[in-house]
């Protein structure tokens, strides 16, 4: 059927055309300047329409945009756009071009990121623990800290522990298929779970294909066998309600259960409490499993410190309390390598045994001093970002900013940057720097929870390319001539930026958040490396 | 890159550059497939211009210069992207790209006439198409926000639109007359 040209430019605005119509629009455009002119005039609406959500919406920006909120403008200002370069006019200069290019990206990222927010925040539960677990659905693995929205998980085998917003957790035991309606609901479609729900979370709903059961504020389990077409409930505390699909409400007190087989129903003892996986059978097994972790993380890093290629490694695992210093393992570095801690504080890294360093004040940070010069580098490291409180957030960061040193740091609206001063060109003048962006890894529901981050930088070529949990996220080169200088950095600062440059209008840059190991090697790492390097240090 | 202009011509830069922004953004978003592409191409557009600034004539136009960076960067844009997405052939792209520019001065009349008959709105209108065109959302997503199907959140919207169109038209055909 075809579509009137009104529609199918809806859906190209839209971006949910459908390639049969996309053909049609294109054909359409082709040969009617009054389909081109329409084009342009929806083009102009959906502009102003944009700029005005933009403009209303800067009010609610305050915890992505703290540190420079853009102004209320009034509507005749309303070009986010135009807002953003006005004050950047002001201080023109050469130099401050690049920054201000990054403060435009930013800006309209920023207000992106937070809508995107808003919507992520909408999910129903968080995965808190899984142990061996395996999703039947291998490339939407969710892992555990990941918010989870509605819908449905299927898990092949192993468990997972699900806390709803709600208050109440659900203990899967795998195979199973849960899906998630709300906070206050969801199904069982197959397998075993156990819940435990709160006196907060009463109210709770699971259903079955045969029966939807209501907590009363309790610990029951449920079993679902669609083979069967049966479901069992057991409660083994408190109380519920059952009620098996077009029958009575039967309520259930503690040690009681029933059995729905098809059209028939049969009360039980609720004694199968050891069928069902509790809580404290969850915490020993990811316990085991933590420790399990660090020892093949321990193991795996007396081989790795002997890599010729490493400059400095961080593993930041005090030997005492009062440790102020962070230790390079990479052997064949002297030893002025060391790290320096300032304000920085111990804390627990991703396994209980492990150390990582708390980085929150604006003084926190790990002064090192690296020599050499080098022709491409890798940084690598296991963060927990807490928040991101500044328009950039440091990870490593020399001092000041001369040719050749790089900077590494994660952008406000959850972009990794990273940059490398360039030399001055043969008249005398400082070109901007060469930046590299990787696209949003940072947002409000990965937040808070261990990530491997990683970035890798020819400098022949000026091949750059992040990697999120030892997947590449980004390469590219550089848009001009490649630098033409050796990396080089002197004193730097891990979490921090230790000397900015004069008058530098964002010299605030500490990082809030863990870092648990951070790595600097001399050459650019291949893809098959930082998969393997993640794969090492996961938490579980 | 030694051609940069002086840091001097800068202000002038910028200057030129705000004035024509919102024409080159409407012009760029014709040739792209979303506005975030739009907003990465302009980031481009911007910084390309200014390094080629020396070479502008200032007795010439530079909305017309721009725009053929623009739509340079647009095209290196939608190269880069890979096969499968939907990208306009090059004729159309032509075309678009040549009669955006010979209208540019009547689409932004229309914004501004847009732009008012956005302010007559009532304040429920105004909420649902701010709910609808904040950045980074889905239709489907906000229509859920917004209590209702997404055929139904859809088909307000359109109306809405529809009516801005309208508006707009009219406007300028009154402003035309007494003009």
């Amino acid at each position: 059927m075809k579509r009137d040209i009104h529609s199918l430019i809806q859906s190209w605005l839209n971006g949910d055309i459908t390639p049969a119509d996309f053909e049609q629009l294109q054909d359409e455009l082709l040969h009617s300047p009054e389909a081109r002119q329409q084009l342009r005039h929806e083009i102009n609406l959906d502009m102003v329409l944009r700029d005005h959500a933009c403009s209303s919406l800067d009010a609610n920006l305050t915890p992505w945009v703290q540190e420079n909120p853009p102004a209320r403008n009034s509507k005749s200002n309303a070009n986010p756009f135009l807002r953003s370069w006005v004050p950047w006019a002001a201080a023109a200069g050469i130099a401050a071009l690049l920054t201000a290019g990054v403060v435009i990206r930013t800006q309209r990222n920023s207000l992106q990121a937070s809508a995107k927010v808003e919507e992520t925040n909408q999910g129903a539960a968080i995965l808190t623990r899984v142990s061996n677990a395996v999703w039947t659905d291998q490339t939407h693995s969710p892992r555990s800290g990941d918010t989870l929205g509605t819908g449905t998980f299927k898990l092949a085998s192993g468990l997972a522990q699900i806390e709803f917003f709600s208050g109440a957790t659900l203990l899967v035991d795998g195979p199973a298929e849960v899906e998630i309606h709300s906070p206050w609901k969801a199904t069982c479609h197959s397998g075993k779970v156990r819940a435990r729900v709160p006196p907060p979370a009463q109210g709770f709903v699971i259903n079955t294909p045969q029966m939807e059961v209501e907590d009363l504020g309790t610990e029951f389990g449920v079993e679902v066998k669609p083979a069967e077409s049966s479901t069992e409930v057991h409660v083994f505390e408190g109380d519920v309600n059952a009620t098996p699909i077009g029958s009575k409400l039967v309520h259930l007190s503690e040690g009681e259960g029933l059995r729905r087989c098809n059209a028939g129903i049969t009360p039980l003892k609720g004694n199968r409490s050891k069928d069902f996986v509790c809580l404290e059978r969850m915490d020993a097994l990811t316990q085991n499993r933590a420790k399990t972790r660090f020892a093949a993380w321990k193991e795996w890093k007396k081989q790795y410190c002997e890599d010729p290629r490493l400059l400095a490694y961080y593993a930041f695992q005090r030997s005492c309390n009062w440790e102020r210093a962070a230790d390079n393992d990479a052997p064949k570095v002297a030893s002025f390598c060391t790290g320096g801690i300032v304000g920085a504080r111990w804390t627990q890294g991703r396994w209980p045994e492990k150390d990582a360093l708390e980085f929150k004040r604006p003084g926190d940070r790990v002064r090192i001093r690296l020599s050499g010069e080098y022709e491409g580098l890798t940084f690598a490291c296991w963060l927990k970002v807490d928040g991101l409180d500044r328009k950039y957030n440091a990870l490593l960061l020399t001092d000041g900013y001369e040719h050749g040193e790089p900077h590494w740091q994660i952008l406000e609206d959850g972009r990794v940057m990273f940059s490398i001063a360039s030399p001055p060109t043969s008249d005398g003048q400082t070109p901007e720097a060469q930046a590299y962006y990787s696209p949003i890894v940072f947002t409000h529901s990965n937040l808070g929870r261990w990530h491997h981050l990683a970035v890798t930088y020819n400098a022949i070529s000026g091949e750059t390319t992040h990697y999120f949990d030892g997947r590449q996220v980004s390469r590219e080169l550089p848009p001009q001539q490649p630098p033409g200088c050796t990396v080089v950095y002197g004193p730097c600062e891990i979490g921090n930026w230790g000397l900015p440059a004069a008058g530098h209008e964002f010299p605030i840059r500490n990082l809030n958040g863990c870092i648990d190991e951070f790595v600097i090697y001399k050459n650019p790492l291949n893809n098959v490396e930082l998969q393997a390097m993640y794969q090492a240090g996961r938490q579980d | 890159m030694s051609e940069a202009a002086p840091p001097e011509h800068y202000e002038t830069f910028v200057r030129l550059f705000v004035s024509h922004e919102g024409r080159l953004r409407g012009f760029v978003r014709s040739l792209l497939n979303n506005w975030d592409s739009v907003d990465e191409v302009m980031q481009e557009t911007s910084l390309v211009a200014w390094r080629k600034f020396a070479q502008f004539d200032p007795d010439t136009n530079f909305m017309a210069w721009a725009a053929a960076i623009a739509r340079f960067e647009s095209l290196k844009h939608l190269r880069r992207q890979s096969r499968d997405k939907l990208v306009f052939n090059d004729d159309i792209l032509d075309l678009l790209a040549e009669e955006s520019l010979e209208d540019t001065e009547h689409l932004e009349h229309q914004r501004a006439a847009l732009s008012t008959c956005l302010a007559k709105l009532d304040t429920r209108q105004k909420d649902l198409l701010q709910l609808a065109y904040q950045p980074g959302v889905k239709f489907h997503e906000v229509a859920a926000q917004a209590g209702k199907s997404t055929q139904a959140f859809y088909k307000t919207i359109q109306r809405l639109r529809a009516s801005l169109l309208n508006c707009a038209e009219r406007q300028l055909k009154q402003s035309g007359a007494s003009a």
